[in-house]
C-alpha cells in the first residue's frame, strides 16, 4: 500500500518539476550549507583541541600552587614524583602523562621584547608534540639541548630573531628575585592560533634553573586519558583520592591555572603546597568563547535559510492544493478518507525533503572532502581564531545524518498546514472549484 | 746625586701605579653602615614622587605620588594621585606584606615585595628606607674615579634567608660623602639588570633623629636588559612631621581613594 502511496507522491512531484527542483534545490542547498557549517565547526573544534590538549593541557592535569608567604605564589606541584604514584593508583585509565614547567617571562631579543608563557618540556616524553607542532624552521630534537627555546613564526618575528639566535628571558623566581638565562632558538614552529601568541617551550631543565628550582618540583602534570570524555569523572576522582592521600586540595574553578594565580591564589591567606585538579575544559574556558561564537553564527544563519525553506514549502504546497483542489474533490466523492489525503500530501513533502536532503548531504560532503583536498589557506587575520593555517573540515557520519533529518522533519512538519487545509476539503465544493 | 734620585724616582713611580690599598672589611661594611644612616630617619617621612617611566613601542608614562614611610614596623604607603586614571590606587606595606588597592574594583590584592610600582621599573625599596646592611654582605672592589667624583666601589650580596629584588647589587659611593651616585642591579644568573644613577642628593633635618636625613632627590634606572626602558624618580616636598597614628591602614588609603 505504501509502495503505491510513493508513487502517487513522486507521480505529483514529477508532474511539476520546475517548482519541486527550485524548492528541492532549496533544500539540498540549506542542508549542504549545514553539513559544511557542521564540518568546520567540528574541524576547527577538533584542531583546537588537538593543539590545545598537546600544547597546553592535558585532558585531566594536576597542577597546583605553591606560596612561601601568602602574598607569594608559584604555579608549582612539590614532590611531584609522589602525586604521580597516587595519581596512577587512581587513575587507572591513564594512557599517558606529561610533566611541565610552567611560568611566564618577559623574553628579550637584540632588537625587541615580549611577553611569554614557559612550558618547561621533557620533548622525549610528549608523544604528541611532534603530531601538532609542524616545524618552519630548526629541529625540533635540538630541543632536548639545554638552554634552548621553541618559538613560532609570529614571535620569531616579532623578537626579530632565526633558528641560531639568542634570547634572553628574564623572570622574577618563586621567590621574587630577579633572574635570567640565555636561551638559543633551536626551532620555530607554524602559528598555531592564539595558542601559539604566547606560548613558547624550553627543557625542564631549563626552566628549572631560571625558576631556581630542585629536581622533585614541577609544574603540572598533564594527564591524557584513553577516553577524553572521561576527563570530569577522572578529575573528581583525583580530588577526593588526593585529599584522601594527605594532599591538600583546591576546590574545583573551571578557570585556566594562570586566571587564578594572577586573581584568586594571592588574595588567599594560606602558605605551602596545594593541588588544583583541572579538565581541559577548564583550562581552555578562555577560548571556548571562539566555538561558541561560530556555534551561534551557524544557528543563526540556519534559523533564517529554514524560515525561508518553510515559507517555500507552505508557498508550494499552497499553490499545489489550489491547483489540484478538484482532483481533491474527486478522490474524496469515491470514498478517499481525509486522513488520507493528508497523508498523501504529507508523503510528498517528505520525498521532496527526502530527496532534497539526500543530495544536500552528498553535496556537503563532497565540497567539504573537496575543500580538505584544496588546502586552502586561511586569512592571517583568521588563523588567530580558527587555530589553523589551512582550512580543515571534519564530517562526522553522525552530525550529517542527524542534520539530515532535521531538515526532513522541519520540511515534512511545514507541509501538516497545507495537507490539513487540502484534508478538509469538502468533496461538493472542492469538484466545483475552478482554478 | 743623579745616581741616588733614579732609585727614589722609580720608587715613587712604583708607589703611585700600585692599585688604591683595599679597604678592610671593617671599613667596607662601615660605609655600607654609613649610607643607610645618612638616609634613616627614626620617625614619620612624607614626600611627593614624580615617577616616569619609558618603555620602547609605548607611550611614556608619568605618574605623581605620594609615599608616607613610618621607621617603627618599617611601614610604606604609596598613593598615585596623577593621571586621573591611576589616582586613587595604592600600596600598603603592613608586616613584610604589600597591599595593593585599585578603587576600581574595591579590591585589595597581596603583592611580592619585589612588585614593580605601577608596573614601571621602578621597586618598592627605591622608595622605601635604606636597608643594606641589614641586607647584603659587601665586598670592597676597588677605590676610583666616577667621573669627578672619588668613589668606593663595593660588590654586595645578599644574605642567606633574605628576599630582594636583586640578589647582587654593585655601589658606586662617594668617599667624601658617603652618597651612593651609581648602582648596579645584578640577576642570579649575574646579569645585569637595571643601573641607577642617584645624580642630586639633599638633607632635610630630622627632629626625631636629631640630625639631618639625606635622601636622592633625583634617581634614573636604565633598564639593562631592555635596553629601551628607562624611569626617572624625582623626590619632592619631604616632610618629616609625625603622620597620624592611624595611617598605615587599610581603611585611610580607601578613604583616600574615594
Amino acid at each position: 500500500m505504501i509502495l503505491v502511496d510513493l508513487q502517487i507522491a513522486s507521480r505529483n512531484l514529477l508532474n511539476h518539476t520546475k517548482r519541486n527542483l527550485l524548492l528541492g534545490g532549496a533544500i539540498a542547498a540549506v542542508t549542504a550549507l549545514l553539513v559544511i557549517m557542521g564540518a568546520l565547526t567540528e574541524g576547527i573544534r577538533s584542531a583546537m583541541l588537538e593543539s590545545a590538549t598537546t600544547l597546553m593541557t592535558g585532558h585531566v592535569n594536576v597542577g597546583g600552587f605553591f606560596k612561601i608567604t601568602s602574598g607569594t605564589s608559584a604555579p608549582l606541584v612539590t614532590d611531584h614524583e609522589k602525586v604521580l604514584a597516587d595519581v596512577r593508583r587512581l587513575a587507572p585509565e591513564i594512557d599517558y602523562v606529561t610533566v611541565r614547567g610552567r611560568g611566564w617571562a618577559k623574553g628579550v631579543s637584540e632588537r625587541s621584547s615580549m611577553d611569554l608563557v614557559l612550558a618547561g618540556v621533557d620533548i622525549a616524553r610528549e608523544p604528541g608534540f611532534r603530531r601538532v607542532v609542524r616545524m618552519k624552521e630548526g629541529s625540533l630534537e635540538d630541543l632536548a639541548k639545554p638552554d634552548t627555546v621553541l618559538l613560532f613564526e609570529d614571535q620569531a618575528k616579532r623578537l626579530e630573531v632565526r633558528v641560531g639566535d639568542a634570547i634572553t628571558i628574564s623572570a622574577p623566581t618563586a621567590r621574587g628575585v630577579s633572574n635570567t638565562a640565555d636561551v638559543r632558538v633551536v626551532a620555530i614552529a607554524r602559528n598555531l592560533g592564539i595558542l601559539s601568541a604566547f606560548n613558547v617551550f624550553l627543557p625542564s631543565e631549563t626552566l628549572r634553573s631560571l625558576y631556581q628550582l630542585n629536581a622533585s618540583t614541577t609544574g603540572a602534570l598533564h594527564l591524557y586519558l584513553e577516553d577524553a570524555a572521561e576527563a570530569g569523572h577522572v578529575a573528581a576522582r583525583l580530588r577526593g583520592g588526593l585529599a584522601k592521600a594527605g594532599w591538600r586540595v583546591m576546590d574545583p574553578d573551571p578557570r585556566p591555572y594562570w586566571e587564578k594565580l594572577m586573581g584568586k591564589v594571592n588574595s588567599e591567606d594560606w602558605v605551602g603546597q596545594k593541588l588544583d585538579v583541572t579538565t581541559w575544559e577548564d583550562e581552555l574556558t578562555f577560548i571556548s568563547w571562539i566555538l561558541s561564537a561560530l556555534l551561534g553564527i551557524t544557528g543563526l544563519l540556519m534559523f533564517i535559510l529554514l524560515v525561508i525553506v518553510v515559507i517555500g514549502i507552505l508557498n508550494t504546497l499552497a499553490i499545489a492544493i489550489r491547483e489540484r483542489t478538484r482532483e481533491i474533490g474527486t478522490l474524496r466523492a469515491i470514498g478517499m478518507q481525509r486522513t488520507k489525503v493528508l497523508w498523501l500530501f504529507l508523503l510528498e513533502a517528505a520525498s521532496l525533503g527526502l530527496a532534497g536532503t539526500a543530495c544536500g548531504a552528498l553535496l556537503g560532503v563532497a565540497l567539504a572532502a573537496a575543500v580538505n583536498a584544496a588546502h586552502l589557506a586561511v586569512p592571517e587575520s583568521m588563523q588567530f581564531f580558527l587555530m589553523q593555517q589551512q582550512l580543515t573540515m571534519t564530517v562526522l557520519g553522525r552530525t550529517v545524518v542527524a542534520r539530515s533529518l532535521f531538515i526532513l522533519a522541519v520540511t515534512t512538519g511545514a507541509a501538516l498546514v497545507p495537507a490539513f487545509h487540502a484534508a478538509r476539503l469538502k468533496p461538493i465544493t472542492a469538484m466545483h472549484h475552478i482554478g | 746625586m743623579t745616581t741616588t734620585l733614579r732609585p727614589l724616582t722609580a720608587a715613587l713611580i712604583a708607589a703611585l701605579a700600585l692599585p688604591a690599598a683595599a679597604l678592610s672589611q671593617k671599613e667596607t661594611d662601615d660605609i655600607v653602615a654609613r649610607v643607610d644612616e645618612r638616609q634613616h630617619n627614626n620617625g614619620d617621612w612624607a614626600a611627593l614622587c614624580y615617577m616616569e617611566s619609558k618603555e620602547k613601542d609605548k607611550t611614556d608614562v608619568v605618574y605623581e605620588l605620594v609615599y608616607y614611610r613610618r621607621t617603627e614596623g618599617q611601614r610604606l604607603l604609596i598613593l598615585f594621585t596623577k593621571p586621573k586614571s591611576e589616582a586613587g590606587k595604592g600600596y600598603l606595606r603592613l608586616e613584610k606584606n604589600l597591599w595593593h588597592y585599585d578603587p576600581g574594583t574595591g579590591k585589595w590584592e597581596r603583592r611580592t615585595e619585589r612588585e614593580r610600582i605601577g608596573g614601571t621599573d621602578t621597586r618598592r625599596g627605591d622608595l622605601d628606607e635604606s636597608r643594606l646592611a641589614e641586607e647584603y654582605v659587601a665586598k670592597w672592589e676597588a677605590d676610583e674615579k666616577l667621573g669627578a667624583f672619588d668613589v668606593h666601589r663595593l660588590l654586595l650580596d645578599v644574605k642567606p634567608g633574605i628576599d630582594v629584588a636583586f640578589p647582587r647589587v654593585r655601589l658606586w659611593i662617594d668617599a667624601a660623602t658617603g652618597n651612593v651616585l651609581k648602582r648596579q642591579d645584578l640577576a642570579l644568573s649575574g646579569r645585569l639588570m637595571r643601573t641607577g644613577y642617584y645624580p642630586k642628593w639633599k638633607k632635610v633635618f630630622s627632629e626625631s633623629k636629631g640630625t639631618d636625613v639625606w635622601f636622592p632627590e633625583e634617581m634614573r634606572f636604565y633598564d639593562e636588559v631592555e635596553k629601551a626602558n628607562s624611569s626617572l624618580i624625582l623626590i619632592r616636598q619631604v616632610d618629616l612631621h609625625p603622620l597620624s597614628p592611624n595611617m598605615f591602614t587599610k581603611a585611610w588609603l580607601e578613604a583616600k581613594s574615594r
